[in-house]
C-alpha cells in the first residue's frame, strides 16, 4: 500500500498529511505494485546491532518502486556480494513476531 | 540588512579521544584561549550560538551559568553537526543587527563518552518515525551516519564509475595536512594501500573513510566590523553567506538529484541560487584560495566540490587526485587536517584553521598569499571569509 494523491495521482513515501507534490489533502492508500529496482545499497560489516550480530555483514538496500517512491529495506535470500544498482525485485513481507511485520525484497531474475 | 561581522577571537581546548575533562571544562579552556587571543574580557560577550548541546556537548543556559556570561542573544540549534554554519551564520547576523555586541560559537564535545549517538541502539534520533536524519532505518539495520554517507557514496560510484581508490585522495590529503599540524590527533602517514587494506565498515566505506571519533572545544568570537578593527587582532570578515538547503530533492550527504531516499534521480544543471555565496561576497569562485568542509566521511568533501560548481556532476573522484586538494595543489581543502585526521569538533577545528590562515599566522601549513577562503559543506550552505 502506498499513499497516493486523489488530486494529482502521485504516490509518496514517506507517509504524510499532504500531498508533498500538489499539496492536496486528499490521499488515499492505494494497493501498490510490490515491485520494483535497487537504486543504491551497502553491505554493513560493523556490528552497531546486537539483533543484527549473528548476521553481520548484511546488506541494505533503498527500492526505487515503480510507483516511484523509495523505499529503505533488504534483500532476502541473495548473495550480497552479488548486489547491483538496477536489479529488479519484489516485496517479501516477514513476520518478525505476532505485532511486527517488516517488508523486504527478493531478486526477480527475468 | 548588510552583513557586518568578523571573526576577532579563536580559541580551542587540546584535542584527544577519551580526554578526561568533561565538556565542558573543555569549553572554559578554548573560552578562555578565545578571550585573550582578541584581547577581550568575558563580560564583553553578550551572545551565545552553539548547535552541539546535551548530551554531547553543553547548552547554552549552562555555559552562561557555568561561566558567569551575561547574555542577551541566544541561538542554539538541533544537535548536529550539519549547523555548523548555521551557528556561525546567527551569530553574524546578531551582531549585524546589533542583538549581540559579540557573540561567542562555543562547541565542546565528547564523541568517546556518547558515542551511544553515532549508530546502534543508542541512536534514539536514527528512530525518527519517518527515518532517521541521515536516512537511518534501524528495523532493517541502517543505522549512524556513515550509513546515510554509504548508501549516497554506492550509487555515485554507480553512476559515474568512480572507485575507493580514487575516494582514498580525499583521506590522504587530509591526513597529509595533519602531519603539518602538531595539534591534529592522526599524524602518521597514511598511503593508498593502508586505505585499502582497512576494513570496511558500510560498504563502499573504509575505516580511513569514517572521521575521528574524539573529544575536544573550540570557540569563535564574532563582532561587527568597527569593533573588529580596534581588537587585538587582525580582523576576518564575513563577507559572503548562503543557508541549508532541504526538501524532497536534497539528502544531507548526497548532492542534489543523485538519488538518494526521495531526491529525483537526475542531476540538474547548475543553478545560481545555489551559487549566491560568490556574487554576496563580490568574488568569483576562482578566487577562492582554499576550500574547507565538514569532512565526516570522505565521500562529503567530493559532493561539496560538486555543490559548489569546482567540477561538474561526477567529476568530483578524478578533479581531487595529484595532490590538487593539497597544499601547494590548486585548491587546498581542511588544511589542519579535518574531522578525518585532526580532530572531530564538528568543524569548528576548521573554522578556527581558516582564521588562522587569514591572519597569516598557519605557520607550516600557510597557505601564501591566503585572503579569501570558503566554508562550504555537502548540503550546500557555505560561509566565505577574508582578510
Amino acid at each position: 500500500m502506498l499513499p497516493t494523491c486523489d488530486a494529482c495521482g502521485k504516490a509518496h513515501l514517506p507517509p504524510g498529511p499532504v500531498c508533498p507534490f500538489c499539496f492536496s489533502g486528499n490521499i488515499t492508500w492505494e494497493a501498490a505494485s510490490g515491485r520494483g529496482h535497487i537504486s543504491t545499497f551497502t553491505v554493513v560489516h560493523k556490528a552497531w546491532f546486537p539483533a543484527f550480530q549473528d548476521e553481520t555483514p548484511y546488506n541494505v538496500v533503498q527500492v526505487e518502486l515503480d510507483e516511484g517512491p523509495r523505499l529503505t529495506s533488504r534483500i532476502i535470500g541473495a548473495d550480497q556480494q552479488r548486489l547491483q544498482i538496477g536489479q529488479r525485485v519484489e516485496v517479501v513481507f516477514t513476520d518478525i513476531d505476532e505485532e511486527l511485520t517488516l517488508h523486504g525484497f527478493r531478486i526477480v531474475t527475468a | 540588512m548588510k552583513i557586518d561581522a568578523a571573526i576577532v577571537g579563536i580559541g580551542t581546548s587540546g584535542f584527544g579521544r577519551r580526554l578526561a575533562e568533561s565538556q565542558l571544562a573543555l569549553a572554559a579552556q578554548a573560552f578562555k584561549s578565545a578571550l585573550a587571543d582578541a584581547g577581550l574580557e568575558r563580560s564583553d560577550v553578550d551572545g551565545l550560538s552553539i548547535h552541539l548541546g546535551w548530551p554531547l556537548g553543553p547548552d547554552y543556559d549552562r555555559i552562561a551559568e557555568a561561566f558567569g556570561l551575561e547574555i542577551r542573544y541566544v541561538n542554539q540549534a538541533w544537535l548536529h553537526g550539519r549547523f555548523v554554519t548555521s551557528a556561525l551564520q546567527h551569530a553574524a547576523l546578531a551582531v549585524s543587527a546589533g542583538l549581540a555586541e559579540v557573540v561567542a560559537c562555543v562547541t565542546a564535545v565528547s564523541f568517546t563518552r556518547e558515542r551511544g549517538f553515532l549508530g546502534g541502539p543508542g541512536d534514539v534520533e536514527g528512530n525518527r518515525e519517518e527515518g532517521g536524519t541521515h536516512g537511518e532505518a534501524p528495523p532493517y539495520g541502517l543505522t549512524a551516519p556513515a550509513g546515510g554517507a554509504a548508501v549516497a557514496m554506492q550509487r555515485y560510484m554507480h553512476l559515474y564509475g568512480a572507485t575507493s581508490a580514487q575516494l582514498a585522495a580525499v583521506p590522504i590529503a587530509m591526513r597529509n595536512h595533519a602531519r603539518r599540524n602538531p595539534h591534529a590527533i592522526m599524524r602518521k602517514p597514511l598511503t593508498l594501500a593502508a586505505h585499502q587494506d582497512a576494513r570496511m565498515v558500510v560498504d563502499p566505506l573504509r575505516l580511513f573513510d569514517c572521521c575521528l571519533i574524539s573529544d575536544g572545544a573550540a570557540v569563535v568570537l564574532i563582532a561587527r566590523g568597527a569593533r573588529a578593527r580596534d581588537l587585538r587582532q587582525k580582523p576576518v570578515r564575513v563577507i559572503g553567506m548562503q543557508g541549508t538547503r532541504s526538501g524532497r530533492d536534497e539528502f544531507i550527504f548526497a548532492p542534489r538529484g543523485l538519488g538518494i531516499n526521495q531526491q529525483s534521480a537526475r542531476r540538474s544543471p547548475d543553478r545560481q541560487i545555489d551559487f549566491e555565496v560568490f556574487a554576496q561576497a563580490g568574488l568569483e569562485r576562482e578566487d577562492v584560495q582554499g576550500f574547507y568542509t565538514y569532512d565526516a566521511f570522505s565521500p562529503l568533501v567530493l559532493f561539496a566540490l560538486e555543490r559548489f560548481g569546482y567540477c561538474a556532476a561526477g567529476e568530483a573522484a578524478t578533479w581531487v587526485q595529484g595532490g590538487r586538494i593539497e597544499l601547494g595543489g590548486a585548491l587546498p581543502i581542511n588544511t589542519s587536517g579535518g574531522l578525518l585526521s585532526e580532530a572531530h569538533v564538528a568543524g569548528w577545528n576548521s573554522i578556527c584553521e581558516m582564521v588562522r590562515q587569514l591572519r597569516g599566522t598557519a605557520g607550516a601549513s600557510q597557505i601564501a598569499n591566503a585572503a579569501v577562503l570558503q566554508w562550504g559543506t555537502a548540503w550546500g550552505d557555505s560561509v566565505i571569509l577574508a582578510a
